[in-house]
């Protein structure tokens, strides 16, 4: 089945491509200026335009006589609809009354779309009202109506025919004007729907492929979810069970073995923190993370953070100063806040090298916020990465090659747990230099959580 | 899809001039706006927004009565050939009866040519035509650019092209009558298959060609008097 036909291929009525009132216009002064009448048909002999000149009390004097009425009728139909030739010349038609009227059609793309009809006129050969008129009624008063035949303009046939070509060629251009704003018009409507078409199918196919990736990641989600919680099981055993060796709950051990040991563990718990960043990550992502809100000790939860990183830092001969001072109690999610420290404080060691420094210290700042800061002399961060260090999986050397180990889930955690309790995290860096992270937090947040924590992930939905 | 007015015995049909931008196709239709006698062709009417470059496109409508008394309508349409226009060609393609697709014959316009040639069989199928039945005659325009194919390199096309292929010059106006000559004949052959012009509506194909030829002015074509190929 081929598409409907456009309307390209359709026929215009001639009132379609005319603005019809300013067209009056133009016949009247038209009219007017040649002081003869002017009508004009479209192509089913609807009269769209009608102007009289001159011709008002003969044609009204004659109409008042019943015979008058009834030729003037038949004229009037005559040149309205006989048929006439489809050809640019002008026919004339003869009126009972004398007047003559020169019609032509309206030729436009080889239809006739109308016709005119000039007239009517006194031809210049008429000299006496003929018999067909004065015949009319035995009341005739011919000296009546010749006097009002006076009004209308005497002119030879050929000069009412020039008129009416010119008339025709200005038409000519009106039509063809209007044709031509009709087809724009149309065609703008067309192409407008065309491209709306071609639009809406492109945002249902992006549609369909958004849904596709979200309930990818949903799976993603679920799958990192469902396996940490499967491979941190076995992993406390293993980790248990050493310990519970180490203690020489097995028997006693030679130095040897307790070195081992001692390695499976170390190595056991990394791997266990990092299952564990895993997890949070995948519980932030599928939005499963809700803040347990308590009284915080902050000093407390800062020196607690020192002293985790400090074995590491004294293996780097770092040194570490923790110098929270007197500090509100924070209402916080105690063990996230905690962690957030911890990932701070590891990175901080992590990333400074033999002989620096590591300082952990506390603010208050304006407008009832805290702020938590971790300092390092380490080789810092590049300014064009300051943006992305937040991101998951991001690391500003990401090659296989690098010098630093690490998951790159620490800081996005930090974010979105900070950003949870309505803080915020920001970063000051010279590289070669080193570091500060601070976390600003409100001393009292709301009285509901801000929000459940959201990673900076495009992909994730956060509705 | 060729309109059937039969009551009031009329045919109206649609050829459309496609082609990349530049082939010449403005320039056919100025050419043969110039040797169609006024009795049977209207105005050239050309659509060139130029704030909204979406609507471009050239129009001129060419009509006859045979002796039978019927009416024969033929549009002419140029397809606006900037890529942007996409839209517009689509629907200026729509239900075309025929195609002249105007090929610029230099040998760095191949690549192009080539694309449109496969942008206009995309564009007839998403308007539901069938190329292979199509008539289709393909102009060789701009023959005397130093580029252009040699007469060897189209004798050798032609024995892998199925459309006719006319050679011309359109902007000195050679080849424009020839073409719309090889595609009237076309048309007619097609339209006599699907609805029997010559049986049902009375009209041969020399009637056909000689209702417009016999008004063209055929100074400097390779027609003759009556429109055949001398």
């Amino acid at each position: 089945m081929s598409p409907a036909p456009s309307f390209l291929q359709q026929r215009l009525p001639l009132a379609d491509l005319l603005d019809l009132s300013s067209f009056s216009e133009v016949c009247q002064s038209f009219a007017e200026l040649y002081r003869v009448g002017l009508k004009v048909f479209d192509e089913s002999g609807n009269k769209l335009v009608d102007v009289k000149v001159g011709n008002a009390d003969f044609c009204g004097y004659i109409w008042s006589k019943a015979a008058g009425r009834e030729q003037c009728v038949a004229t009037v139909g005559l040149v309205k609809s006989a048929p006439v030739d489809e050809v640019p010349k002008p026919t004339a038609f003869q009126c009972f009354s004398g007047c003559r009227y020169v019609v032509q059609p309206v030729l436009h793309e080889g239809d006739a779309i109308g016709r005119v009809v000039f007239g009517p006129f006194v031809p210049d050969d008429l000299k006496e009202l003929p018999a067909s008129l004065t015949g009319i009624a035995a009341d005739f008063d011919t000296t009546r109506a010749s006097a009002y035949l006076q009004k209308i303009r005497r002119v030879p046939q050929e000069t009412a025919e020039r008129i009416l070509k010119h008339f025709l060629d200005l038409l000519d251009v009106l039509v063809f004007t209007g044709h031509k704003s009709v087809i724009a018009a149309r065609l703008h409507i067309e192409a407008v729907q065309e491209s709306y078409g071609e639009l809406q199918e492109k945002n249902r196919l992006l549609e369909e492929g958004f849904q596709k990736l979200k309930e990818l990641d949903r799976l993603k989600s679920n799958f990192i979810a469902t396996m940490s919680h499967e491979l941190r099981t076995p992993l406390t055993s293993v980790i248990g069970y050493s310990e519970m060796m180490l203690e020489g709950l097995g028997g006693t051990l030679s130095e040897e073995q307790r070195e081992y040991l001692g390695i499976i563990m170390e190595k056991g718990e990394s791997l266990l923190h990092l299952i564990t960043s895993i997890l949070d990550v995948s519980k932030i992502e599928a939005g499963r993370v809700r803040l347990v809100l308590g009284d915080v000790d902050v000093g407390q939860l800062l020196r607690d953070a020192a002293a985790t990183v400090l074995p590491a830092a004294r293996k780097k001969k770092l040194q570490v100063t923790c110098e929270p001072g007197t500090l509100p109690r924070l209402h916080a999610d105690r063990e996230k806040l905690r962690q957030c420290l911890i990932n701070l404080a590891s990175n901080a060691v992590k990333f400074t090298g033999a002989g620096g420094a590591v300082t952990m210290a506390a603010e208050v700042l304006p407008g009832e916020r805290l702020a938590l800061k971790i300092s390092d002399t380490g080789i810092g961060i590049p300014p064009e990465h300051h943006s992305r260090i937040f991101d998951v999986f991001f690391q500003v050397d990401g090659s296989t090659t690098r010098e630093y180990g690490g998951s790159g889930l620490g800081l996005a955690i930090v974010k979105s747990f900070v950003e949870a309790h309505g803080g915020e995290v920001k970063v000051a860096s010279t590289p070669g230099q080193g570091s500060t992270f601070s976390m600003i937090l409100p001393i009292r947040p709301g009285p509901e959580p801000e929000a459940t924590p959201s990673l900076p992930l495009h992909l994730v939905d956060q509705a | 899809m060729v309109q059937i007015n039969t009551e009031a015995r009329e045919l109206a049909i649609k050829i459309v001039y496609y082609g990349p931008a530049l082939s010449g196709k403005t320039t056919n239709l100025q050419a043969l706006y110039q040797k169609i006698s006024p009795e049977v062709r209207g105005r050239l009417m050309t659509l060139d927004t130029k704030d909204d470059r979406t609507l471009f496109f050239d129009m001129m409508p060419v009509f006859f009565k045979t002796e039978a008394g019927v009416k024969v309508k033929l549009r002419l349409y140029t397809v606006p050939g900037q890529v942007i226009h996409e839209s517009t060609r689509r629907i200026v393609l729509q239900g075309t009866d025929a195609v002249i697709f105007v090929a610029d014959s230099r040998r760095s316009e191949a690549a192009a040519t080539f694309a449109y040639w496969n942008n206009m069989l995309k564009n007839l199928e998403a308007n539901g035509l069938d190329y292979r039945t199509l008539p289709i005659v393909i102009q060789l325009n701009k023959r005397d650019l130093p580029d252009a194919r040699s007469e060897d390199e189209l004798a050798d096309l032609r024995k892998v092209i199925r459309p006719t292929m006319v050679p011309a010059v359109a902007v000195r106006g050679e080849g424009v009558a020839e073409t719309l000559w090889a595609m009237l004949s076309l048309t007619y052959r097609s339209l006599d298959r699907t609805m029997r012009l010559g049986e049902r509506w009375k009209m041969s194909e020399r009637e056909f060609l000689d209702r417009v030829f016999a008004h063209v002015d055929l100074k400097g074509t390779l027609l003759q008097g009556e429109g055949t190929p001398k």
